[in-house]
């Protein structure tokens, strides 16, 4: 028998125990992200067997969480958008203007605690055809912050990019989400329509720098 | 601090992103704020819908089984020290995989009775084709998408799965699955002739044909094998073995093997 043989075990059983309890995260984002329950599943298996083969680089006591949904982000970016990358150009974070759907103050009644269980399946139902409308950056945004509740740094280093465009795309995507939602819940009934000022987000650095200025 | 500021970091308050200093500064804020409180509680209660409608997804039940697969794969290579590439042999876990397979099958050649001249290890094989149509396991590949079926096993099965197709209006494609035939990674495909289910059953394996029986029927090359008075019927494509059986009478089973047609 190969003399490594017992090293491989030993990492092997490691890496199931810590493993296995991410297999619901992994394949919950995968799903939201590929849409196909076959392209998740596959997504999954690529994400886990890529991170046994890199297993040794991944730091101990560090977020394992993390950096198991930092290679699968990597791996749906690298194999599964590549066939649509194009699109991306008109529905990606450029795509759509900030500040877009911030919601008005009858939506946001109408909306806030749903009364019944009927009414929070509707918009159950209509948050998922929100959600599902998208772009995949958006998506992934709303997954990671909101369905995952990870922290913004956790984020930044899932997706690669600074805390601070982390915000912004966040901020973003959350707008992108209500407007969906504000227009159909219209059109359903759901609510009832109103008007009001929309607020264009300015980043959070920039109002902590305003403020120390007064201060 | 003013509504408008208030409103616009509203998501990374709720996040519980925003420093001390600001944190208190914002909760003296909704205080004194009914409108920016009402803001606040939308914003949760969104949060909290969102995460409802959209988590909460558990892994299909053979998700991790079918990982631990693909990691045995690894562990293989490993064990060798040699390149995926390279590794073809037969390794030590799948040759007492194997032996355990034939000892089992010792046993139940006795029950059932096997065929004579059949090696164990073809027996067992072809006792798997008839257990797995039995079982009836769950598709993962439904009839919706016959498409997604190539595309599925693309990665999971060392050969391209290509679904047979019949000439037979009343054979349906039903769905399919990943499985193992013996040591072997399978593909099997369902189908419905008139009413009955019929599997097919995708994998390499020389020493299934070589073992078996050959007719013509048709001007086509059909293998069978007899498994405790079952029949299981072969055929070869691309080196890939194809082997029916289902609720069929015999020379419904030959037809169907015989007329199988299979796009290269």
């Amino acid at each position: 028998m190969p003399r490594n043989t017992k090293k491989i075990d030993a990492e092997r059983e490691l890496f199931e125990s810590e493993a296995r309890p991410y297999l619901d995260v992994l394949y919950s984002v995968a799903l939201r992200l590929t849409r196909s329950p076959v392209d998740a599943e596959d997504l999954v298996q690529d994400t886990l067997v890529r991170a046994y083969r890199f297993y040794d680089r991944f730091e101990a006591g560090t977020n394992f969480k993390a950096w198991l949904l930092r290679i699968q982000m990597n791996t749906f970016v690298n194999r599964y958008r590549r066939a649509t990358r194009e699109r991306q150009v008109f529905e990606g974070p450029m795509a759509a203007p900030v500040g877009e759907g911030v919601m008005g103050r009858a939506t946001m009644r109408g909306l806030t605690d749903p009364v019944g269980d009927a009414q929070r399946r509707l918009i159950g139902r209509e948050i998922q055809r929100a959600f599902d409308e998208l772009s995949e950056d958006a998506r992934a945004m709303v997954l990671l912050a909101d369905v995952e509740e990870l922290s913004y740094k956790e984020i930044s280093e899932i997706v690669g990019c600074p805390i601070g465009t982390v915000m912004s795309r966040l901020h973003r995507a959350r707008k992108q989400l209500q407007g969906s939602l504000q227009s159909h819940a219209v059109q359903l009934g759901i609510i009832e329509d109103d008007e009001e000022q929309v607020d264009d987000p300015i980043p959070l650095e920039a109002f902590r720098a305003r403020k120390l200025v007064k201060s | 601090m003013t509504c408008k500021l208030v409103r616009r970091h509203l998501g990374a308050f709720v996040d519980g992103e925003t420093d001390p200093a600001t944190q208190i500064e914002f909760e003296r804020h909704f205080e004194a704020c009914p409108g920016c409180q009402e803001h606040l509680a939308f914003e949760r209660s969104l949060r909290e819908q969102t995460r409802e409608s959209l988590g909460g997804i558990h892994a299909p039940e053979q998700l991790w089984n079918r990982t631990l697969h693909r990691l045995d794969e690894i562990d293989v290579v490993r064990n060798d020290g040699r390149t995926p590439l390279a590794a073809r042999p037969m390794h030590l876990r799948q040759t007492w995989i194997i032996a355990a397979a034939a000892a089992a099958i010792l046993i139940i050649g006795g029950v059932v009775g096997l065929p004579e001249g059949t090696d164990y290890q073809s027996a067992g094989m072809l006792q798997d084709v008839v257990n797995l149509h039995s079982q009836a396991l769950p598709s993962d590949v439904k009839a919706e998408a016959p498409q997604e079926v190539v595309r599925y096993f693309q990665g999971k099965t060392p050969f391209p799965v290509k679904p047979a197709q019949f000439e037979e209006p009343s054979v349906k494609f039903v769905g399919a699955r990943y499985i193992k035939v013996g040591v072997h990674p399978a593909a099997a495909l369902y189908y419905n002739h008139g009413g009955h289910r019929v599997t097919l059953l995708l994998f390499q394996s020389p020493e299934i044909v070589r073992d078996a029986q050959r007719t013509n029927v048709g001007g086509r090359e059909v293998y069978y094998h007899n498994v405790g008075g079952h029949v299981v019927t072969i055929r070869q494509h691309g080196g890939v073995n194809y082997a029916f059986y289902g609720d069929l009478d015999r020379p419904v089973l030959f037809q169907l093997a015989a007329n199988a047609r299979v796009e290269d």
